[in-house]
C-alpha cells in the first residue's frame, strides 16, 4: 500500500516533469525538469530495492550528465532567452518520432515485463556478483564489451585532446 | 572477535528496546511509521545541532590560529554565539530580487541542502546508529553528494549576477575535478576492504592495525591524503575557496541570497565539512570502532567503555581540525593552480596508487 | 617538464606545505594579543604617540605656559582653536596681553599636531585619552585653561621630551 502511494507520487513527478521539460521555454529549466525525471526514475529503482541501479542512475545521470548539461548550457549564448516553438509541420514530425519511440519502448516493456518481474522478486544482487558480471571472462560475463567501451572512451579522450591542442 | 564487555553508554540497547516496545504496542506498519519519522527527526535535529557546534568550533579554532580569542561575549566562552547567529539568520528577511529566474533561484538552495542531508543520513554514527545501510554504501555517498553542485550551478546562473556566475563556474569546475580524486581514493580503500557496504567496512577494522589507513601500507596513506585534499576542495573551503573569493567575487554563487536561503548554503557548507570528515573516518580510521590493540586487554576495556558514537565524533573532529588547520595555513589558489593540482598531480598519483593497491590485495600483502 | 622535475617539484611542494603547517601549529599556542577592552581599562597601555585630546598642562600653582600668542590658532587648518586674550595692567604699570579663554573644538580637530609643533612655549600637548564619545556635540567644545589660572613666570621652561616634533 505504502509502496503504491510512493510509486504514484514518483510517477506523478516523473510525468509532470517530463512534460515541463519539453514544454518549458527556457532551456536551463528544461534541463532541471529533466533532472527531476531522472531522479524520480532513481526513486523507482529504490522502490524496487535495486540499490545499485538507483545509485548508478543518480551518479551517472543526475550527478554526471546533468551537471555537464547545465554547465554547457550556462556556457552557451543567451541561455536565458526563451526558445520559440517550431513551425507546425516540424512539430508534427517531432510528435510522430516521439510516438514511434513510445511504441518501441512500449513493445519492449510489454513483452519483457514478466522477465523483469522475475528479477524484482529475487533477492538483491550482491555488489560482488555485479562486479564479476561486469568484469568476468566467463559465460554471461562482460569483460569484452566493457573493455571495448573503455577503449572507445579512451579514443574519445585522445580525440578531444587532439582537437583542443590544435591552434 | 573483540572482548565482550558491557557497553553501558551504547544507544543500541535503547533503540532495540524502543523498537520492541513499539512493535508490542502497535501493528507493525504503525511501529515502522513511527520509527521512520523518529529517525528522520533525529537526523534533522542532529544536522542542525552539529552545524551549530561546528560553526562555534570553527570560529574558536580560527581565532586561536590568529592569536585571537574568538567569540567570548555571548554566554560563557561565547558558547551560545552560534545559537544567537542561528536565531538571527532565521529572523532575517529574505530579500526578493526582481530580475532573477525566480523558479531556479528559489529551487537552488534545496538541492544543496538535500544532497548534504541525504549524504549525512547514510553515515554510520555508531554501533546501531546507522539509518540506511546499502550494500553499495560508499557508492551511494559519492553519488548523492555530487548532486549539490547542481544547486551551486543553478544558483550562480539564476542570480543574474556576474559574480555569482563566475563563482558558480569556478565551483563547478572545481567540484567536477576533485570529485574524481575523492571517488578514486575511496575506490582504493574499497579495493582494500573488499566491500562497498559501510557496516562491513567498519566491522572489518576492529583493531588499530586493521584500520584501512594502516592495513594497506603506503598506498592507503596516500589515498587518505588525497581524499583529504580532494574532500577539502569539494567543500569549497580553505585554500580552495576561490568560488567565493570575497576579494574578487563578493561572495561567489550565493551573493544574491539572503536570510534562510543563505542559511541553507551556510549550513550545507559546514555539514559538508563534517560529512567529508565522517566518510574519511569510516573508510580510513575504523569508523566508530574504539582504539583497540591486540593483547592490551585492560587498555581495550577502558577504550571500550567510551561509547562508539563518541569515538566516531572524536575521530571526525580530528579530521575537521586538520581541515581547519590547512584552511588557516595556506593562501588561496588560483584557478589554474587548482586545476593543475588535480589533473597533473592528484589524479595520476591516484591512478598509480589504485593499481598498486590492487596488486597488494591480489597478492595478499596487506595486514590480515 | 621532465620526470625528475615533476617529482622534485612534488616533494619540495609537500615539504614547504609541511613547514607552513608547522608554523601555524606554533601560532596556535602563542599568547593571544586581543585586548579585552572594557574589562582591562585599568591596565590598558596606550602609546605616548597617540594623540587623543588637546590639553594644556597646568602645574600645582594653577599656572600654564600659554602666552596667548595665537600661533596655534593661526596654524590650525580647521579653525579648531580659538584663543581669546585680554589686556591687563601689571603692578608696575605695563600693559600686558594674557590668556582669557582657550577654546578647543574636538569635533573639528583632525589631530594633525600642528598646534603642538608650532607652540613656542610648549603650553599645549596631546594626551592619550581615547574615549571621546559624548552624547551632545556641544560638549565637544572644551575650554583648556582652568578657571583663575595664570601665566607661569618666565624662567625657560624645560622642553618636555614627548613634545618634540617628529
Amino acid at each position: 500500500m505504502v509502496s503504491n502511494i510512493i510509486f504514484f507520487i514518483l510517477a506523478f513527478v516523473a510525468v509532470v516533469s517530463s512534460f515541463m521539460a519539453v514544454t518549458s521555454q527556457k532551456i536551463i529549466r528544461s534541463a532541471v525538469f529533466l533532472l527531476f525525471v531522472l531522479l524520480s526514475t532513481a526513486g523507482f529503482y529504490f522502490l524496487l530495492d535495486y540499490h545499485f541501479l538507483a545509485i548508478t542512475q543518480i551518479a551517472v545521470y543526475a550527478g554526471g550528465v546533468m551537471v555537464l548539461f547545465i554547465f554547457s548550457i550556462v556556457l552557451t549564448n543567451q541561455p536565458g532567452v526563451g526558445v520559440k516553438f517550431e513551425k507546425p509541420k516540424r512539430m508534427i514530425v517531432a510528435a510522430i518520432a516521439a510516438l514511434a519511440g513510445l511504441a518501441i519502448c512500449g513493445h519492449i516493456v510489454y513483452y519483457n515485463i514478466s522477465r523483469l518481474y522475475f528479477y524484482t522478486t529475487q533477492e538483491e544482487f550482491k555488489m560482488q556478483d555485479i562486479g564479476f558480471g561486469l568484469l568476468g571472462t566467463g559465460k554471461y560475463q562482460n569483460m569484452l564489451p566493457f573493455e571495448a567501451v573503455s577503449l572507445l572512451l579512451l579514443a574519445c579522450i585522445i580525440g578531444g585532446v587532439m582537437i583542443a591542442r590544435k591552434r | 572477535m573483540l572482548l565482550e564487555i558491557s557497553h553501558p553508554l551504547e544507544l543500541i540497547k535503547l533503540t532495540a528496546s524502543l523498537d520492541s516496545f513499539l512493535h508490542g504496542l502497535l501493528p507493525s506498519w504503525a511501529a515502522l511509521l513511527i520509527e521512520f519519522i523518529l529517525v528522520g527527526v533525529v537526523l534533522l535535529a542532529m544536522y542542525a545541532v552539529i552545524a551549530l557546534i561546528l560553526i562555534y568550533a570553527e570560529r574558536k579554532i580560527t581565532a586561536f590560529f590568529q592569536c585571537r580569542y574568538g567569540p567570548n561575549r555571548v554566554g560563557k566562552y561565547g558558547l551560545i554565539q552560534s545559537v544567537a547567529d542561528m536565531v538571527k539568520i532565521l529572523l532575517k528577511e529574505i530579500i526578493h530580487v526582481d530580475s532573477v529566474d525566480k523558479f531556479l533561484f528559489y529551487l537552488a538552495p534545496f538541492f544543496v541542502i538535500c544532497a548534504s542531508m541525504l549524504t549525512f543520513a547514510a553515515l554510520p554514527f555508531g554501533n546501531g546508529l546507522h539509518a540506511v545501510d546499502f550494500n553499495v554504501g560508499v557508492f551511494y555517498l559519492i553519488a548523492v553528494s555530487s548532486l549539490s553542485i547542481i544547486g551551486v550551478l543553478l544558483a550562480g546562473w539564476s542570480s543574474n549576477n556576474k559574480y555569482s556566475m563566475i563563482g558558480a563556474m569556478r565551483s563547478g569546475a572545481q567540484f567536477i575535478s576533485y570529485e574524481l580524486s575523492a571517488g578514486l581514493s575511496l575506490l582504493t580503500v574499497a579495493v582494500l576492504a573488499g566491500s562497498l557496504q559501510l557496516s562491513t567496512i567498519v566491522a572489518d577494522q576492529s583493531y588499530v592495525y586493521h584500520w584501512n589507513l594502516f592495513r594497506g601500507h603506503l598506498p592507503a596513506v596516500i589515498a587518505f591524503i588525497i581524499y583529504l585534499i580532494a574532500g577539502h576542495a569539494e567543500t569549497n573551503r580553505g585554500p580552495f575557496d576561490l568560488p567565493e573569493a570575497e576579494s574578487e567575487l563578493t561572495a561567489g554563487y550565493h551573493t544574491e541570497y539572503s536570510g534562510l536561503q543563505f542559511g541553507f548554503y551556510y549550513l550545507a557548507e559546514y555539514l559538508n565539512m563534517f560529512i567529508i570528515a565522517g566518510i574519511g573516518t569510516t573508510m580510513f580510521l575504523g569508523g566508530w570502532n574504539a582504539i583497540q590493540v591486540e593483547g592490551w586487554d585492560g587498555f581495550n576495556q577502558v577504550m571500550n567503555f567510551i561509547p562508539s558514537y563518541a569515538w566516531f565524533f572524536a575521530k571526525t573532529g580530528v579530521l575537521i581540525f586538520l581541515s581547519l588547520w590547512v584552511r588557516w595555513t595556506f593562501p588561496r589558489l588560483r584557478i589554474d593552480q587548482l586545476l593543475n593540482l588535480e589533473w597533473k598531480y592528484l589524479l595520476p598519483i591516484n591512478l598509480v596508487n589504485l593499481v598498486i593497491m590492487a596488486i597488494i590485495v591480489v597478492f595478499g600483502l596487506y595486514i590480515k | 617538464m621532465t620526470v625528475s622535475e615533476y617529482f622534485s617539484g612534488l616533494f619540495t611542494g609537500i615539504k614547504s606545505l609541511l613547514i607552513g603547517m608547522s608554523v601555524t601549529w606554533k601560532e596556535l599556542f602563542t599568547k593571544k594579543i586581543t585586548q579585552q577592552y572594557p574589562e582591562n581599562r585599568g591596565t590598558l597601555v596606550i602609546s605616548d604617540r597617540w594623540r587623543g585630546n588637546l590639553t594644556m598642562p597646568h602645574d600645582e600653582n594653577n599656572e600654564h605656559a600659554c602666552t596667548a600668542c595665537s600661533i596655534c590658532q593661526m596654524n590650525c587648518p580647521n579653525g579648531t582653536i580659538v584663543v581669546k586674550s585680554k589686556t591687563i595692567e601689571t603692578e608696575d604699570g605695563k600693559k600686558k596681553k594674557i590668556l582669557d579663554t582657550y577654546t578647543y573644538d574636538l569635533g573639528t580637530c583632525t589631530f594633525c599636531n600642528l598646534c603642538v609643533i608650532t607652540c613656542p612655549s610648549n603650553a599645549i600637548r596631546f594626551d592619550n585619552s581615547f574615549e571621546n564619545a559624548l552624547f551632545t556635540r556641544s560638549k565637544l567644545l572644551e575650554r583648556l585653561n582652568h578657571e583663575g589660572s595664570k601665566l607661569r613666570e618666565k624662567k625657560a621652561a624645560p622642553k618636555a621630551a614627548e613634545n618634540i616634533p617628529g
